[in-house]
């Protein structure tokens, strides 16, 4: 089996996890309802923690410490998609994120569960638990926020519009996808993205929202190759603000 | 977080002449038996009174609370310390979720305690009107500040009243790690690096003040409460939480080598009470009054994420609800 | 506003002005929560929510009341669909006072019953009977309970008026235990003090 293939997987996905978990911990203390101000940001300690465990999984191979490679690196070293590392906006913005990221992500945790490099199969098979509660408090908001006001309504229809480009670019195929599907590691982003799309597409047509015509629009790609916007080196400069005060210190 | 008498506010035992005085003595027999109150119990209009002040304000504290150790919640460093932050910030506004919820069984709905949260009319520990410069800063909160929380609570926990009491034991049983965490941080940063020790000594130094008010004025100072006292409302006097807090934890100050602003602050063994110098009682009262540095900030902040989610909530209320207050 | 030392704060933008007005009810109706803390225990009361309907009260009272502690399951009912006797006290327990007769309008529907063991403590979910009202649900659960220990007080709720935990979604909670941050004991550091004032001495 190739390391660089697993490692070009491990990377995407922990930094997918480190950086909207990251974001979303932004709310605490900010949400628009102390009950789901709490709910919120469990599901952020779950992604910061799955991030952990899939670095955890690359120091095993070879890589450095969870931290360094968590608080050290800079942007072109990150290979998270761009649609994590967006601001939050407005809570409109931050669930339709949270649903779209959120669903991709249990599907993809769901097929790796299958997956042929055990110590990977092993760890998704654990975090579906903490994902079968994301999607169901995703489902329920947007279901409920996507029926309600003329103004709620709205504001979910022009944050996804503007999310779903973005959302595409989860799917940037790796360079690595005829391996990994080959080796029984994983089944391949094209596979993920078309389970997704009949997913979220169910969800949308139990609301009052319009699923955008994906056809017409050009996914932002990138991320995973090192090629971000504006938003992540400030959101990565402050993130290790305190770790790189010193980073050989024991904080 | 919370911390003791707040204010200067008078308590007189006004009213009590008012009260049905057969019931007024069942009640008192009730709590001197260790009985708790509940809810649908017959209560003295004062007791409910002095209650949901009092429990409201420990709510709005732990909202309020929330946001100076938040102020690094996106720059805590390492993973064990960004998890841990985010948990511990996050159980400040569960407990406040728990306390507001614990008043509402008294008759004030949730709504109201925000409102009056929001146009300043109701208070909430002073400690949190200060500013968290440096991570250090934050250490010393989770650390100090919930030991001194702590210290109140688990009195308040003895207390008469059912719903906060149930609400405290599950506050206090969540926040076991919040102690450890805070104390293991702020060890780190003795053990550490120099820088590490001048960023720690410094938010020491910063945060003594505060942490002396945090109790609340001192016994001759604060109008005496026996009634609150009979009826455990309040569980013990600010002077001997004060004095229970130094005893516990000035000696794993000084045993990080860190050096407390007082030169007054030691412990009479013949009294076995600790000796400092007289709290600034005239600063304390400007800072509750409004005038510290980040009551505007605060308020503000509260005020904004009140309102940047009523949409949320406007959406989703159905029209024709009536408010019922819970049940236990 | 002046620059905060949150770099969140900042990022809110936060605006000068009144507050606007807004609608009553802003912060919604109650939830009353019961928490099962492993399979084969009872539902125990355990607190609130405020939520707009059920499915919202369930996810939000899924993290408030389980995200510390043990939990197997969770139910929810809105607090105003909560049928609550009179409380008694000491020995007189509750059931003797519940008439024998009731109403008999309704279609027949299961109902759940909670008992008040102590003062004190919480209800505690006792089990369930089919009746067409809540009071003849309470009369036909009084034989079962009037010779026994006291009760003090008696909630009745339409089963079908709670949300239960979906027996698919209970693997919700099989993460717990890797929380290891929110444990105490992850915390420990006496090693640390310990050589710290060896190096001092």
């Amino acid at each position: 089996m190739n390391e660089i293939t697993i490692k070009e997987l491990l990377y995407k996905i922990a930094d997918d996890q480190l950086i909207l978990g990251h974001r979303n911990s932004e709310w605490t203390g900010f949400g628009p309802l102390l009950e789901e101000d709490i709910a919120f940001s469990s599901m952020a300690q779950d992604k910061v923690g799955q991030s952990q465990a899939m670095y955890q999984l690359l120091h095993e191979l070879g890589e450095a410490e969870p931290d360094t490679v968590a608080f050290m690196r800079n942007e072109d070293q990150f290979h998270n998609c761009q649609l994590t590392e967006l601001p939050n906006g407005e809570y409109d913005f931050s669930l339709i994120r949270h649903f779209l990221f959120d669903f991709a992500y249990a599907i993809r945790f769901e097929m790796l569960a299958n997956s042929s490099y055990e110590p990977l199969a092993k760890l998704s098979k654990k975090i579906q638990g903490e994902l079968r509660y994301h999607t169901m408090h995703a489902n329920t908001w947007i279901k409920q926020l996507g029926s309600a006001t003329e103004e709620s309504i709205s504001r979910l229809q022009n944050s996804l519009n503007e999310a779903m480009p973005y959302s595409l670019g989860i799917f940037e195929p790796s360079p690595y996808e005829a391996e990994l599907k080959s080796e029984g590691i994983f089944e391949g982003e094209e596979v993920l993205k078309e389970k997704w799309l009949a997913k979220i597409t169910d969800v949308i047509n139990q609301t009052q929202l319009q699923m955008p015509d994906i056809s017409t629009l050009t996914p932002k790609y990138g991320g995973r190759k090192g090629k971000h916007t504006e938003h992540l080196q400030p959101l990565l400069d402050e993130m290790a603000e305190v770790f790189r005060i010193d980073p050989t210190a024991d904080w | 977080m919370y911390g003791g008498g707040n204010t200067f506010e008078s308590i007189k035992a006004t009213g009590l002449e008012n009260e049905d005085p057969i019931k007024l003595a069942e009640f008192e027999a009730r709590i001197e038996r260790g009985e708790k109150i509940e809810p649908h119990d017959w209560m003295p209009q004062l007791y409910r009174k002095q209650l949901i002040r009092m429990i409201e304000q420990h709510a709005h504290s732990e909202i309020i609370g929330a946001l100076p150790e938040g102020t690094w919640i996106t720059r805590a460093p390492g993973f064990k310390r960004k998890l841990a932050l985010m948990a511990k910030v996050q159980d400040e506004v569960g407990h406040a979720q728990l306390l507001y919820g614990a008043a509402e069984t008294l008759g004030k709905p949730r709504e109201q305690m925000l409102d009056d949260l929001v146009s300043g009319k109701s208070k909430y520990s002073n400690i949190f009107n200060y500013p968290a410069f440096t991570w250090a800063d934050s250490c010393f909160i989770s650390w100090l500040v919930d030991a001194g929380a702590i210290v109140n609570q688990l009195a308040n926990a003895r207390g008469s009243y059912g719903p906060y009491c149930r609400a405290l034991e599950r506050i206090c049983a969540e926040e076991s790690f919040h102690l450890k965490y805070g104390h293991h941080c702020v060890i780190h940063l003795a053990t550490g690096t120099e820088k590490q020790r001048e960023m720690m000594q410094a938010a020491i130094n910063r945060w003594w003040a505060p942490m002396m008010h945090f109790f609340g004025p001192a016994d001759k100072a604060s109008v005496h409460s026996e009634i609150l006292m009979r009826w455990k409302v309040k569980m013990s006097s600010n002077d001997e939480q004060r004095n229970q807090f130094l005893d516990m934890y000035v000696p794993k100050i000084w045993e990080l080598g860190f050096t407390i602003p007082d030169p007054k602050l030691g412990k009479n063994e013949a009294t076995g009470k600790w000796e400092y110098t007289e709290p600034d009682w005239e600063e304390f009262k400007r800072v509750i009054n409004g005038d510290g540095p980040c009551n505007a900030e605060r308020l503000a902040v509260r005020r904004t994420a009140e309102e940047r989610g009523r949409w949320v909530r406007q959406a989703l209320l159905a029209p024709k609800t009536q408010y019922v207050a819970p049940l236990a | 506003m002046n620059k905060s030392l949150d770099p969140r704060v900042n990022r809110l933008n936060i605006p000068t002005g009144e507050l606007t007005p807004k609608v009553p009810l802003d912060q919604f109706g109650t939830f009353e929560v019961f928490v099962q803390i492993k399979e084969g225990k009872g539902y125990r009361h355990e607190g609130i929510v405020h939520a707009p309907n059920r499915d919202m009260a369930f996810l939000f009272a899924k993290e408030q009341f389980s995200r510390r502690f043990m939990c197997a399951g969770i139910f929810v009912v809105e607090t105003r669909n909560v049928f609550v006797t009179a409380y008694t006290e000491d020995k007189d327990n509750i059931y003797s006072h519940i008439s024998d007769t009731y109403p008999e309008d309704g279609e027949e529907e299961q109902y759940e019953i909670f008992h008040l063991e102590k003062r004190g403590k919480q209800h505690e979910h006792i089990g369930s009977v089919p009746a067409k009202n809540h009071q003849q649900a309470l009369a036909l659960a009084k034989p079962n309970f009037i010779d026994g220990d006291p009760i003090y007080n008696v909630w009745v709720v339409k089963t079908s008026d709670i949300l239960f935990t979906e027996e698919e979604d209970k693997i919700m909670w099989n993460t717990l235990p890797e929380k290891k941050f929110r444990d105490a004991s992850d915390y420990r550091a006496a090693d640390k003090i310990k050589e710290f004032k060896e190096r001092q001495a």
